[in-house]
C-alpha cells in the first residue's frame, strides 16, 4: 500500500508538470494579455512596460522554467490585473469552494443513493417511474437555468441570503449562503448517482451470491443493506470521486450567479481578462486535487471490494 | 467565421429581418424624405430633464454596486469602476461638470504662457488630505512622478505624456519629473514637450491626482487598497476585494462645499448591470444600470415613478470606413453607404427606442461645439444613395467587408445594417464577427477594407479629443504599408483638417477653439465623411429619487456623489 501511494505521488508530479506545460503554451502563445482590447489603442510603450513588469519579455521556455520553479516553491506570482499575490487570492477562495463542494456532495449522495435504492428495490413501481422522470429532467435542464431560477425565486426568502446583497449588511451564516449554489450543483449529480445506483443494484441483485444470501434465509433488509448496496456503491464512488474533483476545480457559472467567492468565480474573472497567472494557479490547484482524489478513490476500492489488491 | 458563430448569426439575421419588416411597415410614410437637416430627435426615447440642484442636509447612506475594479489608486485607476472610486477620494487641479464645462479644483486659477508650452497652476491654500497633511505643489509632483516612473508600469501613465521629462521617467533614466516645478508650494509650474492650449483639461484624469508624502511607490499595497486622498470622501477602511468599498464624508474638504452623505456603500457584485438592477428592485441599491434587454421594462416601471435617468453622454457610435482602400476610398461611396442606412428603423426595430440616431461626430454633450446635422449624409435617402453609389462605382454586386466584435450585443444591429445595404444598394457583404483584439488588429493592417464597428469617448472634455486622435494625420502613426499605431485606423488624412486642429490647439481662446473644431468637423464629417456616425452614446440609470435629491450623472456617467443628499 505504501509503495503504491508513493508511486502514484511520483506520477502526480509528472501529471502536474505536463498539465502546466500544456496550459502555459496554450495561454501564452495564443493571444497577448496586454494587446489592446477596447475602442482605444494601448500605446506600444505601455504594452512593452507591462510585458517587462510581468516577465513576459523573456523567451517562452525560460518563462516556463521560472514558473515551474516558483510553483514548486509555493510562489504563484502576482496577477496581471490588480497585481496582488495569486497565492493569497487562491487561499481566500479555496475554503469557500471546499464548503460548496462538500455540501453539494452530501446532498448528491443522500438524494442520489436513496432515490437509486428505492427505484431498484421497487422496480417498475410508481416510485421507480417518478425517479426516471425526475432524473431525466434534472440531467436535461442546464445548470445555469436551475441557478438563475433559484436566484430569481427563493434567494432573499426564508433564511436564504438575497442575491445581490449589500456587502455591508450582516454576514449570512455560511450554510445559508452555500445552500442554494450547492443545490444547483447537486441536481445533476444526484440524478446521475440515482441512475448509476439503480442500474448497479439491479445487476447485483441478480448475482449468485445474492441468491445464496436469500437462500440462507437472511432478511431482505440484510440482503439489500449488506450484500447488494455495499457492492453496488463502487461505480458511485468513482463518480463521486470525479465529481468532487470537478467541484473543487471551481463551479464557474454557479458561483458567479450566486455572488459566491469561490475558486470558480476567481477563474471566471481571470478568463474574462486574460489573467494568466490566476488561470494557471487555479488549474494547478484543480490538477492537484484531482490527482489526490483519484488516489483516494483507488484506496477506497480496495476497502469496498476485498478482491481488489493495491500492489 | 466558425460554425457556431455562423449559426448564431443566421438566427440574429432572421430575428432582425422579422423585426425590421414590422417596424418598416409601421413607419413607411416617414422614409425617403432625407436631405434636410433635422436638429430635433427623430427616433428613440427622450432624455430626462436636467436635475435642479438644491441644498441638502448632512446624513444618510447611499448604496450602489460596481464590479471589482482593477485599481482605485490613481496611479492605475482606469476603467469606469476604478474611476468612480478614485474621483470620490481624490480631487485634482480642475473638476468637470456633467456638460463638460470646467470648474476649479485644487487649482483656483491656471494660466499658460504665450505659446502654451508652460502652464502655471495657482493652488488653493490650506486644502488637506484625509490624514491632515496639506495639499501643495509637491503633492501633485509626487503623484505624477509616482505614476510615470518605469517601475510603476502604469496602464494610464500615458496621459502624462505631454509633460517634459515623461520619456526619461518611462525609459528608466530619471526618477525626477523634469518638466514639473514645485519649488513654490502654492504654485505648480508645468513645462510641456510640445505646446498645447488645452493641456489643463487633461488634468481631469485621476492619474493627475495629488498624493500625500506617505503614499510610497506604486506597488505600496497599503496605499493601493486604502488610498489617502484629498477628495470629498475618504476610505472607511481598506478595500475588501470582491466584497465592498466603504466611503465616509471628509469633513475638512477645502476645495468646495463638503458632501452631504455620511456614507457611501459600494458593494462589489460580480454580474454587473444584472446585479445592479436586481438589487435596485429589491431595495439593496439606490442607483443602477440595466442590462440592455431589460431597458424597456425598467423604463415602463420606473419612468412614471420619476426614478429613470436618461442622458446623452460623452461618446459616439459609428462605422469606421477604410477610406484609403476600395470600395470606400471616395467621399461619395461613404456617403452612399451612410444614406442607405435607415437609422431610425434600426433604432425602433432592433433597439426598441433605446438609442438615438446621430448626425455628428461630436456628441451633444459638448453644447457649444455640437452642430446637429453636420453630417448631411446621416439621413436616410435612398434615391440620393443610389445616385452617389453609381457615381462612386459602388455598383450592385460590389463586395464589401463588415466586421464587429462578438459577445458585446452588436450582432443584431450589424446584421440589420448588412441587410439594408444589400437590399438598398445591392452590395455583396461579407460580415465577420471576431474577438475585440482581432478587430483592432484587423483594422490596423495596411490592406484592411470595408466597414468596422467602432465607438469613442473622450478622455478629456474637449472636442479635440475626438477629432485629433480619430482623424488627424499624426494619429495614423505609420506609413501606408505599415499597420497603424494610433487611433486613426481609417487613415483619414487631410491637410486643411490638420491645420485647423493645429490652430485650435494653439489658440488660448475657448470660443475660438470651439469655432475651429466646428470647422474641422464640417470638413471631416460633413464633406469627407471620414467616419459614419450611427447613434449618440446615451446612458440610462435608475435612481432612488424617493429617498435622495440631486441624483444626476456626472461627466464620467457616475452618480455625482458630493451633491447627493437625503430628502
Amino acid at each position: 500500500m505504501g509503495k503504491f501511494i508513493i508511486r502514484r505521488l511520483a506520477q502526480a508530479v509528472l501529471v502536474i508538470v505536463a498539465a502546466m506545460l500544456l496550459l502555459f503554451v496554450a495561454l501564452f502563445t495564443i493571444g497577448d494579455p496586454f494587446a489592446s482590447s477596447g475602442d482605444k489603442v494601448v500605446p506600444p510603450e505601455t504594452q512593452a512596460a507591462l510585458r517587462a513588469k510581468f516577465g513576459l519579455d523573456r523567451p517562452l521556455p525560460m518563462q516556463f522554467l521560472v514558473y515551474l520553479r516558483n510553483l514548486f516553491t509555493g510562489d504563484l506570482g502576482i496577477d496581471f490585473d490588480q497585481r496582488r499575490e495569486v497565492s493569497e487570492m487562491l487561499a481566500q477562495a479555496v475554503p469557500y469552494t471546499i464548503r460548496l463542494a462538500a455540501v453539494a456532495i452530501v446532498i448528491d449522495i443522500l438524494i442520489g443513493i436513496t432515490a437509486g435504492v428505492i427505484a431498484a428495490v421497487w422496480r417498475y413501481s410508481v416510485w421507480d417511474v417518478l425517479v426516471t422522470i425526475l432524473t431525466t429532467l434534472a440531467i436535461g435542464v442546464p445548470t445555469f437555468v436551475i441557478g438563475l431560477s433559484l436566484r430569481a425565486t427563493v434567494s432573499g426568502e426564508w433564511f436564504f441570503p438575497a442575491v445581490p446583497r449589500s456587502a455591508f449588511g450582516p454576514e449570512p451564516f455560511w450554510l445559508a449562503e452555500v445552500l442554494l449554489p450547492a443545490i444547483t450543483l447537486a441536481v445533476v449529480d444526484a440524478a446521475f448517482i440515482a441512475r448509476l445506483m439503480r442500474g448497479s443494484m439491479l445487476e447485483i441483485m441478480r448475482a449468485d451470491y445474492v441468491r445464496t444470501a436469500r437462500a440462507k434465509g437472511l432478511s431482505e433488509r440484510k440482503v439489500i443493506g449488506k450484500h447488494v448496496m455495499r457492492n453496488s456503491v463502487i461505480p458511485v464512488v468513482t463518480y463521486v470521486g470525479i465529481g468532487i474533483g470537478v467541484l473543487l476545480g471551481g463551479a464557474l457559472i454557479t458561483e458567479t450567479i450566486f455572488q459566491y467567492q469561490g475558486v470558480g468565480f476567481l477563474l471566471y474573472k481571470a478568463i474574462l481578462s486574460n489573467n494568466n497567472p490566476i488561470i494557471m494557479a487555479v488549474s494547478a490547484f484543480a490538477v492537484i486535487t484531482f490527482v489526490t482524489l483519484s488516489l483516494v478513490v483507488d484506496v477506497l476500492y480496495a476497502y469496498l471490494d476485498p478482491r481488489i489488491r493495491l500492489s | 467565421m466558425s460554425r457556431k458563430q455562423a449559426v448564431w448569426f443566421r438566427a440574429a439575421v432572421c430575428v432582425t429581418v422579422a423585426g425590421l419588416a414590422l417596424a418598416g411597415c409601421a413607419k413607411k410614410e416617414n422614409t425617403g424624405t432625407g436631405g434636410s437637416t433635422q436638429p430635433t430627435q427623430t427616433a428613440g426615447w427622450p432624455e430626462t430633464p436636467e436635475v435642479q440642484i438644491q441644498d441638502g442636509k448632512p446624513g444618510g447612506t447611499f448604496r450602489l454596486a460596481i464590479t471589482e475594479p482593477t485599481a482605485i489608486d490613481p496611479y492605475n485607476a482606469q476603467e469606469s469602476e476604478g474611476i468612480l472610486v478614485a474621483e470620490a477620494i481624490f480631487t485634482g487641479l480642475i473638476r468637470v461638470e456633467p456638460d463638460g464645462s470646467v470648474k476649479p479644483g485644487v487649482a483656483e486659477k491656471w494660466e499658460p504662457n504665450d505659446d502654451c508650452s508652460q502652464w502655471t497652476f495657482t493652488l488653493k491654500k490650506g486644502t488637506k488630505f484625509h490624514n491632515g497633511e496639506e495639499v501643495n505643489a509637491e503633492s501633485f509632483k509626487r503623484g505624477w512622478t509616482r505614476a510615470a516612473v518605469k517601475s510603476a508600469a502604469s496602464e494610464v501613465a500615458y496621459h502624462l505624456e505631454p509633460i517634459d521629462g515623461y520619456a526619461a521617467l518611462q525609459g528608466g533614466t530619471a526618477t525626477d519629473f523634469a518638466g514639473v516645478d514645485a519649488t513654490d508650494p502654492g504654485t505648480l509650474k508645468v513645462k510641456l514637450s510640445s505646446p498645447d492650449c488645452e493641456f489643463f483639461l487633461r488634468t481631469n484624469h485621476p492619474v493627475y491626482s495629488p498624493v500625500p508624502s506617505n503614499a510610497g511607490a506604486a506597488d505600496n499595497k497599503t496605499f493601493n487598497d486604502m488610498p489617502v486622498g484629498n477628495g470629498p470622501f475618504k476610505m472607511a477602511g481598506p478595500w475588501e476585494h470582491d466584497k465592498g468599498i466603504k466611503l465616509l464624508r471628509f469633513d475638512d474638504y477645502g476645495v468646495d462645499k463638503k458632501a452631504y452623505l455620511d456614507t457611501v456603500e459600494i458593494t462589489i457584485a460580480p454580474n454587473g448591470a444584472k446585479d445592479e438592477l436586481d438589487g435596485f428592485k429589491n431595495g439593496t441599491f439606490d442607483w443602477a444600470r440595466m442590462p440592455t434587454p431589460q431597458l424597456s421594462d425598467s423604463r415602463n416601471t420606473y419612468e412614471p415613478q420619476g426614478k429613470w435617468i436618461r442622458k446623452s453622454t460623452n461618446g459616439m457610435n459609428y462605422l469606421l470606413p477604410m477610406g484609403t482602400q476600395k470600395p470606400l476610398d471616395s467621399a461619395k461611396a461613404r456617403k452612399a453607404v451612410s444614406m442607405a442606412i435607415d437609422r431610425n428603423t434600426i433604432i425602433e426595430g432592433v433597439f426598441k427606442g433605446s438609442q438615438v440616431p446621430s448626425t455628428t461626430l461630436l456628441p451633444p454633450v459638448f453644447k457649444d461645439a455640437y452642430q446637429a446635422g453636420v453630417c448631411t449624409a446621416c439621413n436616410f435617402n435612398l434615391d440620393e444613395a443610389k445616385k452617389l453609389a453609381n457615381e462612386a462605382g459602388l455598383t450592385p454586386g460590389t463586395e464589401l467587408n463588415m466586421q464587429f466584435n462578438v459577445d458585446a450585443g452588436h450582432e443584431e444591429w450589424m446584421a440589420a445594417i448588412k441587410q439594408q445595404l444589400e437590399q438598398n444598394l445591392g452590395l455583396k457583404i461579407t460580415m465577420t464577427g471576431v474577438q475585440f483584439t482581432d478587430l483592432l488588429n484587423n483594422e490596423q493592417q495596411p490592406g484592411a477594407t470595408g466597414l468596422f464597428r467602432a465607438a469613442w469617448g473622450a478622455d478629456y472634455p474637449t472636442p479635440g479629443n475626438y477629432l485629433s486622435p480619430l482623424l488627424s494625420t499624426d494619429a495614423i502613426g505609420a506609413g501606408p504599408t505599415e499597420p497603424t499605431k494610433g487611433d486613426n485606423r481609417g487613415r483619414y488624412s487631410n491637410k486643411a483638417f490638420d491645420d485647423l486642429l493645429v490652430k485650435a490647439r494653439a489658440s488660448k481662446d475657448q470660443a475660438e477653439r470651439t469655432k475651429l473644431y466646428q470647422e474641422a468637423e464640417k470638413l471631416a464629417i460633413g464633406e469627407d465623411l471620414a467616419l459614419i456616425p450611427l447613434w449618440n452614446r446615451i446612458q440610462m440609470r435608475l435612481a432612488a429619487t424617493d429617498k435622495f435629491i440631486n441624483l444626476r450623472m456626472n461627466f464620467n456617467e457616475h452618480p455625482d456623489l458630493p451633491l447627493i443628499s437625503v430628502k
